[in-house]
């Protein structure tokens, strides 16, 4: 593997001098970047505590960073003790200067950075780009000359290679004449011969701009909270398509476990007729949810049906008789300013209700925070990919969703409701901050659109600026986040009395034929909504349920549309082949729970699982920003899920 | 770190005469890429196909990737590549027999490490100065790169040659005060030794 290692430590003279009237030092050493990730640590700290051993000095401390010029990190981690006078930083001069900049004590170079021609891509090939500014590609046949040619030469060899072989550095081949081969079998010395005399512009690399640029990109980087990407949103394959009933399905399978926790226990037996919202599954313990049958009929199977994020899970399947009685139990609530916490507690569980963006954590649980709580905020960002099931309810049911945030707020006692909505939805804004002008307590927080904003700890640092502490609950910090479809599923609970049983789907992806956005009952077959989109196109498809980050793959298609189902996507398949780690910092600079995703890697490789543990792995949200960033490629998320696994069945 | 913006339009529409194929790389996109222009673009071409990808720098993954597209590819009369100049080369070199076209320029952007540039600069000089100036490098914050104290041409602490950027030397000095070193500015006269900025 080629080694942009970015130091060296200076040579041992330099660093006696250096030791010298120095003492009471603190000595820190950057992991290095761009190079091979291996297990062994990096040499030069101990040779630097030795030679400074070696004069004598005192050493108050030491300190192995990685990506020392990470600012936000390093200044997290790093602890450098008051008695320290002096810091050594062996590590290339971003980190030194970064150090510098922040610390209030001497910092000073150990080690000389390195220069290497033209700079390299992000994967480590001797390819490389000067940064001209003024490709010259187009003219030679994708050889630069640039880089390739000693002296840089734009208009042709300079005439001094001899036998193909540059006479500056005669290891090298003349790049003209590799240009001129290439041309040539390409048909194209013509061109090249027509080509009128190049200058090159050397005020294409305009220092203001390039300085400016890089302002802009800092700031966008650290905007709201720390990391996060920017994927392609391809949401305009389905935004502006209203919610459309589905085909009433002849049969539904509904599993027992759609929710964080205990799954449900079935309550009614094969051969039973049941009614539409008509209990079917009991709640069975603290963390469950109640579970309803979503259509009226007959039911025929109580047994384990595929799943899909499980494998397999218990499920009852009913036969539609298509008559939608409606079960006796299915009225509005009478009085529903007199609902106490209690109250909406208990109808919340009865109605089935949990989180509806994926996770599918029982809505009882999170309406009794067991703090104090100041804010509730619902969660519109819908920032996966491809997504717009939620988009839509905002704009089409936006009372609803109005009224089970009033309802939230009050019950919980909190000062204020806020609907954060990112701005990839003017519309949506536009509407809510109308239907919200009346109320004093309610608002909406237009952010600016980065992934993972949706992310409960993201969104409230976003915000109200409140951290949520490792290990920790939003109600650690007073707020309760909540998802647009289960609020207004909490709001139709009060109003009609009917449970959970219908949800809004988004099926779309470049290889659906007619993507579209429709509310489809709870237990219907996957199988069946995409062939009603007009079914897969293309070959190299991967179907995943949910978004494109987050989702899961489904290799089995007749499986059921659950409460937490917000999207159907078919894509791409992705058909990269991991490569080793290489060391490029991306990943630590795109989680935003601030954590370092390339040890997971390396220690669930290792099965390391204490080292995972130490590293935070616990706190990961398994949002695949590093797995997306990833120059390798390297399948971030599947370890991380091995190392959590591993790290839970500790003791 | 390399970051690209898109060649002018009519460039493009002379190098997409006839059928092209279109590659748009996306991996350095967070931190830069002309991702609207482009696409904007794409969208006029006679194409065979296309594909967004990430890092066709990395030559196996380049080469797993655009298997599914290879008739396209045969069907084209050029491949047009929007990516920096180390993107543009591993297609060139993958698709030898090919025409293959850069869309985009590229130029380097300081202070890179990663995802996001920093305030800092390092220009791989190969022989740091930083232990002399309190941190603050002479070669990257001096317009002159001087190594041996300010030009004397700073106006109210600001750069003649840049009246937006701050003195280096004036900072260095105050970073140097307030550290109390100032007597450190006493050093001997620096030399450049370009000789240092070997290849490597």
């Amino acid at each position: 593997m080629e080694n942009y290692t970015k130091y060296q430590l200076k040579p041992r003279e330099e660093l006696l001098e250096l030791l010298k009237g120095r003492d009471d030092l603190f000595i820190v050493a950057c992991n290095k970047c761009f190079k091979e990730f291996t297990a062994a640590q990096e040499p030069e700290l101990e040779e630097l505590l030795e030679l400074a051993a070696s004069q004598g000095k005192t050493v108050v401390g030491s300190a192995r960073v990685d990506f020392l010029c990470n600012k936000t990190q390093t200044l997290r981690s790093l602890q450098v003790p008051q008695e320290a006078r002096d810091v050594l930083a062996v590590c290339c001069g971003l980190g030194v200067q970064t150090l510098a900049a922040e610390l209030d004590k001497s910092v000073y170079a150990a080690a000389d950075s390195i220069h290497y021609t033209g700079h390299h891509g992000m994967a480590l090939t001797k390819k490389a780009c000067e940064g001209c500014g003024q490709c010259y590609l187009n003219l030679t046949g994708g050889i630069c000359p640039v880089v390739e040619c000693s002296k840089s030469l734009v208009n042709g060899q300079c005439g001094g290679a001899k036998d193909g072989k540059c006479e500056v550095d005669p290891s090298k081949d003349c790049a003209w004449e590799k240009i001129q081969q290439r041309l040539a079998a390409q048909g194209r010395l013509a061109e090249l011969k027509a080509q009128p005399v190049q200058l090159r512009d050397w005020s294409k690399n305009d220092r203001d701009t390039l300085k400016d640029t890089a302002a802009q990109i800092r700031a966008r980087r650290l905007e709201g909270y720390y990391g996060g990407v920017h994927p392609n949103e391809h949401k305009e394959y389905t935004e502006h398509l209203p919610l459309a009933a589905f085909p009433e399905p002849a049969r539904v399978t509904i599993p027992m476990s759609m929710h964080a926790g205990a799954p449900a226990a079935p309550i009614v037996a094969v051969g039973d007729h049941v009614d539409m919202g008509q209990k079917i599954g009991e709640s069975a313990g603290f963390i469950s949810c109640c579970v309803h049958a979503s259509v009226s009929g007959t039911v025929v199977a109580i047994e384990d049906r595929p799943h899909a994020t499980r494998g397999t899970c218990l499920a009852v399947v009913i036969e539609n008789d298509g008559k939608y009685t409606v079960h006796e139990s299915v009225r509005p609530v009478e009085d529903p300013d007199s609902l106490t916490q209690d109250d909406v507690v208990a109808l919340a569980r009865e109605k089935g209700i949990v989180g509806m963006g994926g996770a599918g954590f029982p809505t009882s649980v999170k309406l009794k925070p067991p703090k104090p709580v100041d804010t509730i905020l619902l969660n519109g960002c819908e920032c996966e990919p491809y997504l717009t099931a939620d988009h839509r309810v905002l704009l089409e049911y936006p009372e609803d969703v109005i009224d089970g945030l009033k309802l939230m707020v009050r019950i919980t006692g909190a000062r204020q409701g806020i609907i954060v909505i990112e701005d990839n939805k003017p519309d949506a804004i536009a509407l809510m901050e109308e239907k919200l002008a009346g109320y004093e307590d309610l608002r909406v927080c237009v952010a600016k659109t980065k992934y993972p904003q949706g992310a409960e700890k993201m969104l409230i640092k976003r915000c109200l600026g409140r951290q949520v502490p490792s290990g920790g609950l939003p109600a650690d910090v007073g707020c309760v986040v909540g998802n647009i479809s289960t609020t207004k599923a909490l709001a139709d609970a009060v109003k009609t009395g009917m449970p959970l049983i219908a949800r809004a789907v988004t099926v779309t992806g470049e290889h659906i034929a007619k993507p579209g956005n429709y509310w489809v009952r709870i237990g219907t077959s996957t199988a069946e909504l995409i062939a009603h989109c007009g079914g897969i196109t293309g070959e190299n498809v991967t179907v995943k349920a949910g978004g494109p980050m987050m989702g899961f793959v489904q290799k089995e298609l007749d499986v059921p549309i659950m409460k937490g189902s917000n999207g159907i996507i078919a894509v791409d398949t992705d058909r990269s082949v991991a490569q080793p780690c290489i060391q490029c910092g991306r990943c630590v600079d795109v989680c935003p729970m601030e954590l370092k995703p390339l040890y997971f890697a390396k220690f669930a490789d290792q099965e390391n699982w204490q080292g995972c543990k130490d590293y935070a792995i616990m706190d990961c949200l398994e949002c695949r920003c590093c797995e997306y960033i990833c120059s390798s490629k390297i399948p971030l998320v599947t370890k991380i899920k091995a190392g959590k696994a591993a790290v839970r069945g500790m003791k | 770190m390399l970051i690209t913006k898109l060649k002018d339009e009519n460039e493009i529409r002379r190098l997409a005469q006839g059928k092209v194929f279109a590659i748009c790389c996306h991996g350095c996109k967070e931190i830069s890429f002309p991702e609207a222009e482009a696409e904007a673009l794409i969208a006029t071409l006679d194409l065979t196909g296309r594909i967004t990808t990430d890092y066709i720098c990395q030559p196996e993954n380049l080469a797993a990737r655009l298997e599914p597209y290879w008739n396209d590819i045969q069907a084209a009369d050029a491949v047009l590549v929007f990516s920096c100049g180390v993107g543009v080369q591993t297609v060139a070199d993958y698709l030898e027999g090919k025409r293959v076209y850069a869309c985009c320029d590229t130029v380097p952007l300081p202070g890179f490490q990663g995802v996001t540039p920093l305030e800092h600069d390092c220009a791989q000089c190969g022989q740091c100065y930083l232990n002399l100036t309190g941190g603050i490098c002479p070669i990257t914050a001096c317009s002159k790169s001087l190594v041996n104290g300010q030009c004397g041409g700073a106006k109210d602490g600001k750069c003649e040659v840049d009246p937006t950027m701050d003195c280096g030397w004036e900072r260095i000095c105050r970073r140097l005060q307030q550290l109390g070193r100032s007597q450190e500015m006493n050093f001997p006269v620096q030399i450049r030794n370009w000789a240092i900025n070997e290849n490597v």
